[in-house]
């Protein structure tokens, strides 16, 4: 952000902008950046994801429209998905039920400020940065239960609680995943724990040892449940729960619920890019000079492998999930945050 | 002049959020104002250079023990309730006057402080970073926080023993 201003000043002139005004400026451009990276992925996304499921069930996934392979498809569906009826059930709890996306929208959107992804290109570079995301993305939680319950429906109250349920579950396992590295960098700033793991490939915090590897796959995994993804689709499952918590949402308010989920999507592999995979950091020579797509380059291969898992495993029994988290996952973690422990205690020189 | 400007607006919505938890009919709105009484709370919080405490706040009470709250009002009530919560009991009138009494004893210590000079405190460089919250509970309160979590184990194997008592007699 920081860069931001400065680039503003430079603009403007030395000394013709107050220092408030540039922050506002800066800010509001960030912000603005933010908000289009959003929809820009859940542009591609969605196109991506059509493909991938087509390529995966041996067809072609959208072929017509834009030319070439369908690459227009994604915006055909927003046209349409904005020109649809806005309806509010008769029964619903209305203002719950408006508030509801927002609340959702709000929550994976300021998630995104202390997302680094270049060298001084963060939002805000926050010293809790970490914890930060962690706090903002659980007010999706309330906005799905908000959802659901506005709804008056009873699969949309099966979703929204299946939902909270998993979610509130799987943030202790993705929290635990994360807190070896926390040890490792010495800092919650994402910056730091980005800059911690420059100099080579040994150096990102998935490989710098065993424990890590497994702290890596723990989150990458509890990232899909926190996801609602399949093989962890419980609160939306079609073929139980109709689309769980926004089966009676349409339109512009749908629009909100499927632009956070696949912003949501790619926040997840962004933290795991910066967390675990390096962030910026890369081992080809001669690609410094575009960091931020070194960083997009890893996070959207994460999703990638997000949607190719989706295409290809069935989805879990309700007890296999919370049997998978409680007893396979957050024991697992709390192992790998103790070997994680030992390991630096015995290999790693302190300075 | 900008941050007393947040300050007042936290603070204010904080108040709003407070009142509306109490005076609303249905316990899910009720629930909801709460969530938005902490989100200012922890706006307030970070004003107060206490970053930590501010996402502390967000992530475990708005994030983590409303959204158990939601969920269980939710499947008790089932759909929308419209009952009247707020049939006035005769303890209506100690109730309100138990807090406004508190607010009142609070003004006045701290108008009090204002006047001796030693308020407002700056807070030291560094204040309120999770390095030195941990310091505190890793150090110098360390017994009172392992004490903590015994009583938390405690409580939730009560929690679970009652639970399964209820479970097996049905």
């Amino acid at each position: 952000m920081e860069q931001v201003t400065a680039l503003f000043a430079r603009i403007a002139g030395a000394g013709t902008l107050s220092p408030q005004l540039l922050l506002w400026l800066g800010a509001l451009t960030m912000a603005l950046i933010m908000a289009l990276v959003m929809a820009a992925c859940a542009i591609v996304f969605t196109w991506a994801e059509r493909k991938v499921a087509g390529f995966i069930q041996s067809r072609y996934g959208p072929m017509r429209v834009g030319r070439w392979h369908g690459i227009a498809q994604p915006i055909a569906d927003m046209l349409k998905i904005l020109q649809k009826e806005d309806i509010i059930p008769a029964d619903a709890d209305r203002k719950f039920f408006i508030l509801a996306p927002f609340v959702l929208f709000i929550g994976s959107l300021m998630a995104w400020a202390a997302i680094p992804f270049a060298p001084g290109f963060v939002a805000a570079d926050l010293d809790m940065g970490l914890l930060y995301i962690f706090a903002a993305s659980s007010l999706v939680t309330i906005g799905i239960l908000m959802s659901g319950w506005a709804s008056n429906n009873k699969w949309s109250l099966y979703g929204a609680a299946r939902g909270a349920a998993q979610i509130v579950s799987y943030e202790i396992p993705l929290a635990l995943a994360v807190v070896p590295v926390v040890l490792y960098a010495g800092s919650l700033n994402m910056t730091d724990i980005v800059v911690a793991q420059q100099g080579g490939i040994w150096k990102w915090f998935a490989l710098r040892n065993p424990f890590l590897f497994v702290s890596f796959l723990i989150y990458f995994l509890a990232s899909i449940a926190e996801v609602n993804r399949t093989p962890f689709d419980l609160p939306e499952t079609e073929s139980e729960l109709v689309a769980g918590y926004h089966t009676e949402y349409s339109g512009m308010r749908f629009a909100f619920f499927f632009l956070a989920e696949y912003a949501n999507l790619f926040l997840v592999s962004c933290i795991a890019t910066a967390v675990f995979l390096g962030g910026w950091g890369h081992p080809v020579p001669g690609l410094n000079f575009a960091p931020a797509l070194v960083f997009l380059a890893k996070a959207v291969l994460l999703v990638l492998a997000q949607i190719w898992i989706r295409w290809t495993l069935p989805r879990l029994r309700v007890d296999q999930l919370m049997h998978v988290c409680w007893k396979v996952m957050i024991p697992l973690a709390l192992v790998c945050l103790a070997g994680s422990g030992v390991w630096m205690l015995a290999f790693v020189r302190f300075a | 002049m900008f941050e007393s400007v947040c300050f007042y607006l936290c603070g204010g919505l904080m108040l709003l959020g407070g009142i509306m938890t109490v005076a609303s009919r249905s316990a899910v709105a009720s629930a909801v104002w709460l969530i938005f009484a902490f989100l200012n709370a922890a706006g307030v919080y970070a004003l107060l250079s206490a970053p930590f405490l501010a996402i502390l706040q967000v992530l475990v009470y708005a994030g983590a023990i409303m959204v158990l709250f939601l969920f269980v009002i939710m499947m008790l009530h089932g759909p929308v309730m419209n009952e009247d919560l707020r049939s006035r009991s005769r303890w209506f009138w100690p109730a309100l006057a138990l807090p406004l009494a508190a607010i009142a004893g609070s003004a006045v210590t701290l108008l009090g402080r204002a006047r001796g000079g030693a308020f407002p405190a700056p807070a030291p460089h560094g204040f309120g970073r999770a390095e030195q919250v941990a310091a505190l509970l890793l150090d110098r309160y360390l017994l009172a926080f392992e004490l903590i979590s015994i009583v938390l184990l405690v409580a939730i194997i009560g929690a679970l023993s009652l639970g399964l008592r209820e479970g097996r007699r049905t």
